[in-house]
């Protein structure tokens, strides 16, 4: 289960540093201790590779799947041919074990493994082992790789104009499509492993000299600090390391396209990428982030700036639609006009329940519609979403059961839930809506005006990382206003939020970040 | 101790929330929508007769819902002393609660206005439900209630349908305007006496309550829209209509569009002016302990169509239709004064107009302003233009030799 820890220490957890028992002298004893460990593992390969020398016995050991095979064959081809070494006379098993280590530099990031802990966690995670007889250590080779998805287009956060790719599961190939984009030295990348059992790799990535160093402190602190089991997906870290766990409102933003996250990281923002997810997460995160997207920037101003509104006018709807209507026709009835009202008034005629009753009804309906057709497969998805939205809207105002206005409420309100570019935040102000309307229902437009009060004091009181959550409206920075609300033009954008990133100016960034290197170093 | 505190807060709070607020949730269909209410007097009583016109939804919506063949309204009358108390009493007849927040119209029979309408708005400023801008009406020669029974063609609510009258009648043709609640209990307060519309019933009223009325392409009952009632002090006491009714909105600013006929040179009344601006100024003071009422109009119109030849390319033609149209107005208004001073009754608002420029000399005539105001001497004005003659010039009409 996620949010257990393990009984066992802190330190062992994080990182593989801790010695476990040496590694034995003989071959055979490592082999059978590997196996019994790994519980007679299928996957567990040893080659015994046969080696010109008599004196000298080397194995290689992987685990099948989690390697490039390719590099693997390349490697033990090459390295463990001793080539140079046959002229001579039959040279001690030292000699050999260093000429092999020399080798693997072809491959790189070698090393040499001396106890069965780290021999065992190199194995898992895709590295070659090659052990000798008798030396009591082994030569460790990063060869990992095997089946993984390959970069396809964005399935959640789909955009008309902009880049098609996306993350996989593989975080080497998550980070480089970031590289790919941003081609600075500054792009610094820090990887831990978390997660007891499943010693998942999560990388810190920052462009250094933008990103604030507090809150890389903080990240890095809040990192070490995790004690699980697993981490299977980012939503494992996003749940760990945020501030306000009894919040419904997001405080972590999560992207599975690589130039929203190269854009985040411009703007001094901070993104953790778990190995085996796609969604990378990107802190601090301001509530007006989870409405912007990519294509913002990449369609003109003007439009752009239109859209942005139309978002911010479908989260009132989205929030309050409901409400507003169970209010009016309950309590003020003298806001409606006349013939509208006269309409509204027929259509109630034939309907049993109260409107609360009615709104809740269609609400409750149309989230079973929702969530039922994102769980099937896309081709029954579609049938379920016929049968509900047509089918059984249109049935249930002919039976009476709810009027046709509120079917129109109803549908508007959830359209405009899907507006919300983030699905997250979407998801909040779903739940938050039917608290509303209940309120609504009770001591209507008061009681809007009451909760829209607490919410716009708890959204007040949020911070993400340090940074407050509604900045840069409140704290407000009249700076800070030009990509909020509106997309000004790009060549306004001349600065970057003073909270959130160490560097706030633009033009000239990589000059300014090469020089402030230098006086660091 | 912290804890607690936070705890008496939550409740606090908490009560606050429960308590506090307008806990009358009502549901739509448990209201009788009220669109006009109509005012009574009875006879040798005190009191009132109250009539409600109560929308009936399911036949008056546009909806395809359930449809029936009820008529729009229903009608229900109460009596009582007073108007709260009728409200409360025609419950006995209704089956849902009455709501008043959408009165369209108030209409005062002509016998209870004549009687005084002077006690009867102080609910309407009272109530959180009536509203100050419903219009208000009197009946002429008839009473409220026969005008709220009447059924209405085009519009399906009759009060609505009046209410459009109304409107429709004072912007395009201006004897008219709409009187709110809100300007009535302003007239009765202020210093100078009020007009309210009158609507009469045409043809037979008993016809008009049927559904069968509405069946043929000529109705033979209808209301209209009928001249000014001059109230004096709270009562009734005569009508303006026609050319005095008008002249009346154009002393009070009030005009928004409206058409004369003025003269060509060959007929009388023969070229119709569409006057779609215009503009009074209004000063008061006294001469001599004598009241004089400068009034300067500013109109501007259109030719919209002549029956003889008139050369309207030329300058001094167009001259002349100019100073005829400027005549034409001046009559209408000289008729509306001297119509009011016969009665002695400030309908223009003139009173105010001394009061708010020249207070002394008000107070000198405060105590008689009616009679003073019957000697009060017009000084009136008309500036008139003729901004263009429509799409053509000259008329296809030959001129006479």
């Amino acid at each position: 289960m996620p949010n257990q820890t393990t009984e066992s220490k802190p330190g062992e957890l994080n990182n593989s540093k801790e010695q476990g028992p040496p590694i034995y002298l003989k071959l055979e004893d490592n082999i059978k201790q590997i196996c019994d460990r790994l519980g007679n593992s299928p996957d567990l390969i040893v080659r015994a590779y046969e080696s010109p020398f008599q004196d000298i016995r080397v194995k290689t050991l992987y685990i099948n799947g989690l390697i490039d095979k390719e590099l693997v064959e390349d490697y033990i081809t090459h390295a463990l041919s001793f080539d140079s070494l046959r002229q001579g006379i039959e040279p001690a098993a030292e000699e050999a074990f260093a000429y092999a280590k020399e080798k693997a530099q072809n491959i790189g990031k070698e090393k040499i493994v001396e106890d069965q802990n780290s021999l065992l966690e190199g194995l898992l995670s895709g590295d070659t082992m090659i052990l000798f007889d008798g030396l009591g250590k082994g030569i460790s080779v990063s060869t990992s790789g095997g089946e993984g998805r390959s970069v396809t287009e964005a399935t959640t956060q789909v955009n008309i104009r902009g880049p098609k790719d996306s993350f996989t599961e593989s975080l080497g190939t998550n980070l480089s499509l970031v590289r790919k984009r941003i081609k600075n030295p500054n792009l610094w990348i820090e990887t831990l492993t978390i997660g007891a059992v499943t010693k998942t790799d999560v990388s810190i990535v920052h462009i250094h000299g933008l990103a604030k160093e507090e809150t890389l402190q903080q990240i890095r602190k809040k990192l070490a600090d995790i004690h699980v089991d697993s981490i299977l997906e980012s939503g494992y870290i996003e749940q760990l390391i945020e501030e306000n766990n009894y919040s419904p409102f997001p405080t972590l933003y999560n992207t599975e396209r690589p130039d929203s996250v190269a854009g985040n990281l411009l703007e001094g923002r901070i993104a953790i990428f778990v190995d085996g997810t796609p969604f990378v997460l990107i802190l601090p995160a301001t509530f007006f982030m989870f409405f912007h997207t990519v294509e913002d920037y990449y369609q003109r101003y003007d439009i752009s700036s239109i859209i942005r509104v139309l978002r911010f006018i479908c989260l009132l709807v989205s929030l309050f639609g409901p409400a507003i209507f169970v209010a009016a026709l309950n309590f003020h009835q003298e806001m409606i006009p006349t013939p509208l009202l006269i309409n509204f008034a027929s259509q109630r005629e034939g309907v049993p329940f109260p409107v609360v009753i009615e709104v809740l009804l269609l609400e409750v309906t149309f989230e079973i519609i929702r969530e039922a057709g994102i769980r099937m497969p896309s081709q029954i998805g579609q049938t379920v979403s016929i049968i509900g939205g047509l089918v059984l809207g249109q049935a249930a105002v002919q039976a009476g059961i709810v009027s046709p206005a509120m079917v129109i409420v109803v549908s508007l309100t959830g359209i405009s839930s899907f507006a919300t570019p983030a699905f997250n935040m979407a998801l909040s102000i779903r739940i938050l809506r039917f608290i509303i309307t209940f309120v609504a229902a009770y001591i209507g437009l008061y009681g809007i005006a009451i909760i829209g009060l607490m919410l716009v004091a708890h959204l007040c009181s949020l911070r993400s990382m340090g940074v407050p959550y509604m900045s840069p409206v409140a704290p407000f920075a009249s700076g800070d206003q030009k990509d909020i609300f509106l997309r000004t033009p790009l060549h306004f954008m001349k600065t970057r939020r003073r909270l959130i990133s160490k560097n706030s100016k633009v033009p000239g960034t990589t000059a300014q970040l090469s020089r402030d290197n230098r006086h660091e170093s | 101790m912290k804890a607690k505190l936070a705890l008496l807060l939550a409740a606090v709070l908490g009560c606050s929330l429960v308590l506090s607020g307008c806990w009358n949730s009502r549901e739509l269909n448990e209201l009788a929508i009220v669109s006009g209410i109509g005012l009574d007097s009875l006879d040798g009583k005190q009191g009132y007769r109250v009539t409600f016109q109560i929308i009936n939804p399911s036949s008056s919506a546009q909806t395809t819902g359930s449809a029936s063949n009820q008529p729009p309204i229903i009608v229900v009358s109460a009596t009582d002393r007073t108007i709260f108390g009728a409200l409360r009493k025609a419950s006995r007849r209704a089956t849902r609660q009455l709501f008043f927040a959408h009165t369209q119209l108030v209409l005062i029979g002509e016998s209870l206005a004549e009687k005084g309408i002077t006690s009867v708005f102080d609910i309407f400023e009272r109530s959180h439900e009536l509203r100050l801008n419903s219009a208000v009406l009197v009946s002429k020669g008839t009473d409220a209630a026969s005008v709220l029974k009447l059924l209405t063609t085009l519009e399906s609510m009759p009060s609505m349908g009046l209410l459009k009258k109304m409107q429709n009648t004072s912007r395009v043709w201006g004897e008219n305007r709409k009187v709110t609640v809100f300007e009535v209990i302003n007239g009765i307060t202020g210093e100078s006496d009020f007009t309210v519309n009158g609507v009469e019933i045409v043809g037979d009223a008993a016809e008009g309550e049927k559904k069968s009325s509405l069946e043929q392409s000529d109705p033979m009952v209808g209301s209209l829209m009928s001249g000014l009632g001059v109230f004096k002090e709270g009562k009734l006491i005569g009508w303006l209509n026609g050319p005095q009714s008008r002249g009346t909105q154009w002393v009070l600013d009030k005009i928004n569009e409206t058409s004369i006929n003025i003269d060509s040179p060959d007929m009388e009344e023969d070229i119709a002016v569409n006057i779609f601006y215009s503009k009074t100024r209004v000063k008061v003071e006294l001469q001599e302990g004598k009241p004089v009422f400068h009034v300067h109009i500013s109109e501007e119109g259109i030719i919209n169509e002549t029956g003889g030849f008139v050369d309207l390319s030329k300058e001094d033609e167009l001259q002349e239709l100019q100073k005829e149209m400027a005549e034409k107005t001046a009559a209408e208004v000289r008729q509306a004064v001297k119509a009011a001073q016969d009665m002695k009754t400030d309908i223009f608002n003139f009173g105010n107009e001394l009061k708010r420029i020249h207070p002394q000399s008000w107070e000198t005539v405060k105590e008689d302003w009616s009679a003073a105001f019957a000697e009060g001497e017009l000084d009136l004005k008309v500036d008139a233009y003729i901004r263009s003659t429509g799409m053509r010039l000259k008329p296809y009409i030959p001129a006479k030799k």
